[in-house]
C-alpha cells in the first residue's frame, strides 16, 4: 500500500470540480486555507492497493497573482507537498483552455495533462491525437471524460504512470519564444536553479517580466541587493506580460498544430442561447429559469422534508408517552419542545438546501449560470457585483438559506459575500407567510400598499448595504469587468455531484443543528418557569419596555421580533403565546413550526396593538435576520466569523431603524 | 478602434491591449491576446460583448473592451 498526493489544476469550467467529486465521492473533506477565506477541498480515493490524497486547488485562470486563491494555488504547488499534479484541459477549446498548462510549464512539481470533455470536442467533429501531444510536451496526456465512468481506469492508469515517470514538460520551445523577448536572457543570467525552490529560473524570469509582485518580494528576500536591483532595472525596460502571452499562445499553437483536426467550431448561437442573448427576452429567460430552479428543487427536497415533519409527529407520541410513564415535566419539555423540536425544523430546512445546491450546482455543471451572469453582468455590476448574484436574490425569496448556499457558484469571496449580504434584504417564504396576514389584519383593503412600501425598502435597503459593505468586500481595483467564456452546454455527471451535494449538507446540518440547539436552548430557559411571570423572559422584557418603546416596540412585540430571528414562521406564535398568557416556554417552542396560532389571534392582535406598533413590527420583522439556519448557512459559505456577525449585527440594527422609521411615520398617519 | 466598436457578425484582429496588470493577465489568459482574430457575434448596448475566439465564446464587459485596440478585417 502507497499513498500519493495529487494536485487538481484547472480554469472555471475545466471540469475540475466534476473530477474531483467522482474520484473522492464522500470522502471530501472542506475546510480554509490557513488564515484565508479561501475554501481548501481536500479527498482521499482508493485504487486497487493505493490510497491517495487529491488536493482540489482553488479556482483560477492562470499562474499569476491577482488573487488569493492563485497564490495559494501557485504556493501549493511550488511547496512539493503534492507528488503530482494534473492539469486540466477543455478538448473542445483547447487552443485557449491550454493556457494553464503554458503558465505552468516551468514550475518544478511533475505533471500530466487530462484533456477533458472528449466527448464534446467528438460532438464537434474533432479529432485530438493525444499521442502527438504527449510526444511534444514529455508528459503523460490523456483524452478524457469526467462524467464517463467507463473512463476513470484510463484515468488511474495514466495517473500511475505521472506518478512513476514523475516527467516535466519540455520547455525547449517555450524557451525559444521567451528568449526572443527583451530583457529575458539577461535577467535569467541573474538566477540560478536555486534561487527559489519550486520555481525555474526561466519560470521566475517570465513572471518579473509580467511585473508580479509576489514574485518581485521574493526574490528581493533571497537574492543580494544589488543583483535584485538590476534585475528590476532590466524588467523595467524589458518586454511585458502582453509580450509573455504572446509567446504562450505561440507554443500552444504550435503543440496543436497536426494534432488537432476537424471542423472548427461554428460560430453562430445556439437555439437556447439565442433566447439567453436576446436583448429583450434574456431577463426574462433567466428569471424564469431561476423560478423552475427553485420548483425543481423541490422533487430532491421533499423526501428530506418529510423526514422533518415525521420527527414533528414523533415529538407528540414521545411527549404523551412520556407524560403517561410519569417522567417530570422539565425533561419532557427539554427533550420535546427542545430537542425534537429543532431537529424537525433544521431538517426541514436542510432538504431545501440540499434540492437547491442539487439543482443550482446543475445549472453551474451544465453551463446555464454562464449565461445568467451574461445577462445580468450590467446590472449586478452596477452593485459590485456579478451576474451570477442574480440567482441567490430571486432563490432568496423562497428561502435565504437556499440562497446563501446557492452563492456557492460565485467564485470573488468578496463578490459571494456582498452577494449573501444583500440577499438577507430579500424576503424570504416565511415572512410571505406572515407579512400578508398581519397586513390584512391591521390594514385591511390597504395591505397591497404595505406590501409595495416593504418591496422598495428592499430595493433601497439593498442599495445602502451594498453600498456600505461594497466598498470594503468589493474593492475598486478588483471590480474587474466581465471577462469570461460562455462554455458549450455540456451534460452533468448527476451521481459525482449529488454525492457532493449530499456531503455539503451533512456538514450544513451538524453546524446547524449546533446553532440552532443552541439558540433553542437560551429561549427554552429564558422562558420556562413556574408561571409566565416568574420566567426571565418577563422580567427582562418588561425592563426593557422603555427602550423597545420608542422603536414601536411594547415588550410582546419586541421578543416575538428576537424570536424571529430564529425562524420568522415562529413570531406570529410568539405573539399568540405572549398576548394569550398561555405557557411561555411552549409557545416559543412550537412556534418555531409556525403551530400554535391562537383562534382569536385576530382580536387578540387588533385589541393589544395600535396600527403604528403593527407597521413598525411588519417592517422589523422583514427585514430583520432571516433565521438561525440562514445564519449558519452564511458562514458555511462565507467561512468568516466576522463577516458573519458583521452582518447579522447589521441586518438586527437596521431592523430596528427601518421599525422605529416606521413607528413614527405611523404616528403621523393614525 | 476599440472591440465595443465593432458591429454583430464583423471580424477583427487585436492590435493592442491597455490596462493595469490585472486586466493584462486576465484578458490574456482567456485567449486575447495581439495578433488573436475574434468574431463578434452579439454586440447590445446594455450587455457585454459577446465574441468568438480561440474556439471560445468569451464575454467581455463593455468598460474592459476600452482596453482592447482592434482592426477590423473584411471576411
Amino acid at each position: 500500500m502507497s499513498t500519493a498526493t495529487i494536485a487538481l489544476l484547472g480554469q472555471p469550467n475545466s471540469g475540475k470540480s466534476t473530477l474531483f467529486n467522482a474520484l473522492t465521492g464522500l470522502r471530501q473533506h472542506v475546510g480554509n486555507w490557513p488564515g484565508k477565506t479561501v475554501e481548501k477541498k481536500e479527498g482521499t480515493f482508493t485504487h486497487g492497493s493505493d490510497t491517495y490524497s487529491v488536493a482540489d486547488l482553488p479556482g483560477s485562470y492562470s499562474m499569476s497573482a491577482n488573487s488569493d486563491e492563485e497564490v495559494i494555488t501557485r504556493d501549493f504547488i511550488a511547496s512539493g507537498k503534492a507528488d503530482v499534479v494534473c492539469i486540466l484541459a477543455d478538448s473542445s477549446q483547447l487552443e485557449r483552455s491550454l493556457f494553464m498548462l503554458a503558465d505552468y510549464a516551468g514550475l518544478s512539481a511533475p505533471c500530466f495533462l487530462v484533456l477533458n470533455m472528449e466527448d464534446v470536442a467528438k460532438e464537434q467533429g474533432k479529432t485530438i491525437d493525444a499521442a502527438a501531444i504527449e510526444k511534444k510536451l514529455g508528459i503523460p496526456v490523456m483524452l478524457f471524460s469526467a462524467t464517463d465512468i467507463k473512463a476513470y481506469d484510463k484515468f488511474y492508469a495514466t495517473l500511475e504512470r505521472a506518478l512513476k515517470t514523475k516527467a516535466h514538460i519540455n520547455v525547449s520551445a517555450l524557451e525559444k519564444e521567451y528568449e526572443k523577448l527583451g530583457g529575458y536572457s539577461e535577467i535569467k543570467s541573474q538566477l540560478s536553479e536555486n534561487t527559489l525552490s519550486g520555481y525555474t529560473p526561466m519560470w521566475l524570469t517570465v513572471k518579473v517580466l509580467e511585473n508580479d509582485k509576489v514574485v518581485s518580494a521574493k526574490l528581493k528576500d533571497s537574492l543580494p541587493g544589488d543583483k535584485f536591483g538590476r534585475i528590476e532595472s532590466l524588467a523595467k525596460n524589458g518586454a511585458d506580460a502582453v509580450a509573455t502571452g504572446e509567446c504562450k499562445f505561440a507554443w500552444i499553437d504550435d503543440i496543436l498544430h497536426g494534432a488537432v483536426s476537424g471542423r472548427k467550431n461554428i460560430t453562430t448561437l445556439g437555439r437556447l442561447d439565442r433566447i439567453y442573448t436576446h436583448r429583450i427576452w434574456g431577463k426574462p429567460a433567466v428569471v424564469l429559469t431561476v423560478i423552475l430552479g427553485l420548483l425543481g428543487s423541490f422533487i430532491p427536497a421533499l423526501p428530506v422534508m418529510a423526514v422533518g415533519s415525521l420527527v414533528t409527529v414523533l415529538q407528540n407520541a414521545v411527549g404523551s408517552g412520556l407524560t403517561s410513564a410519569g417522567y417530570p415535566h422539565i425533561i419532557i419539555s427539554l427533550l420535546c419542545d427542545v430537542i425534537l423540536q429543532s431537529m424537525g425544523y433544521v431538517i426541514k430546512m436542510l432538504g431545501f438546501v440540499f434540492g437547491v445546491t442539487l439543482v443550482f450546482g446543475m445549472l453551474e455543471e451544465v453551463g446555464v449560470m454562464a449565461r445568467i451572469s451574461y445577462v445580468f453582468d450590467n446590472t449586478m455590476g452596477k452593485l459590485g457585483l456579478q451576474g451570477k448574484s442574480v440567482m441567490p436574490f430571486l432563490v432568496s425569496f423562497g428561502c435565504t438559506m437556499g440562497g446563501a448556499s446557492g452563492a456557492r457558484v460565485i467564485d470573488n469571496w468578496g463578490q459571494k459575500v456582498l452577494t449573501i449580504a444583500l440577499a438577507w434584504a430579500v424576503p424570504c417564504g416565511a415572512a410571505w407567510a406572515i407579512i400578508p396576514m398581519l397586513s390584512t389584519v391591521f390594514f385591511g383593503a390597504g395591505a397591497p400598499l404595505i406590501i409595495v412600501a416593504l418591496l422598495l425598502t428592499m430595493l433601497l435597503h439593498m442599495w445602502v448595504t451594498a453600498k456600505i459593505f461594497g466598498r470594503t468586500l468589493v474593492k475598486t481595483e478588483d471590480r474587474c469587468g466581465m471577462i469570461m467564456e460562455l462554455p458549450p452546454y455540456h451534460k452533468p455527471r448527476w451521481g459525482a455531484l449529488f454525492k457532493y451535494v449530499l456531503g455539503r449538507t451533512k456538514d450544513t446540518f451538524f453546524r446547524v443543528v449546533k446553532v440552532v440547539l443552541l439558540v433553542c436552548g437560551i429561549f427554552w430557559v429564558l422562558s420556562y418557569g413556574g408561571s409566565n411571570e416568574s420566567s426571565i423572559l418577563y422580567k427582562v422584557g418588561t425592563a426593557i419596555e422603555p427602550v423597545t418603546g420608542f422603536f414601536g416596540m411594547p415588550w410582546q412585540l419586541f421578543i416575538a421580533f428576537v424570536a424571529s430571528s430564529v425562524g420568522k414562521e415562529g413570531a406570529v406564535g410568539v405573539i399568540s403565546a405572549l398576548y394569550s398568557g398561555s405557557s411561555y416556554s411552549e409557545g416559543f417552542m412550537q412556534a418555531m413550526s409556525g403551530a400554535a396560532r391562537a383562534a382569536n389571534l385576530n382580536e387578540l392582535l387588533l385589541a393589544n396593538v395600535t396600527l403604528p406598533e403593527a407597521l413598525a413590527f411588519i417592517f422589523a420583522l422583514t427585514f430583520n435576520l432571516p433565521c438561525v439556519v440562514a445564519l449558519a448557512a452564511t458562514y458555511q459559505e462565507i467561512r468568516s466569523v466576522k463577516w458573519t456577525a458583521k452582518i447579522a449585527l447589521y441586518y438586527t440594527a437596521t431592523a430596528l431603524v427601518l421599525a422605529c422609521v416606521a413607528y413614527h411615520v405611523g404616528l403621523l398617519i393614525w | 478602434m476599440k472591440l465595443g466598436e465593432l458591429k454583430e457578425n464583423t471580424q477583427a484582429v487585436i492590435s493592442s491591449l491597455n490596462g493595469d496588470a490585472r486586466f493584462i493577465s486576465r484578458i490574456t489568459s482567456i485567449g486575447l491576446t495581439p495578433g488573436c482574430r475574434v468574431v463578434v457575434i452579439k454586440n447590445d448596448r446594455s450587455r457585454p460583448v459577446l465574441l468568438y475566439s480561440r474556439d471560445t465564446m468569451i464575454a467581455v464587459n463593455r468598460r474592459e473592451c476600452e482596453g482592447i485596440e482592434v482592426s477590423e478585417v473584411t471576411a
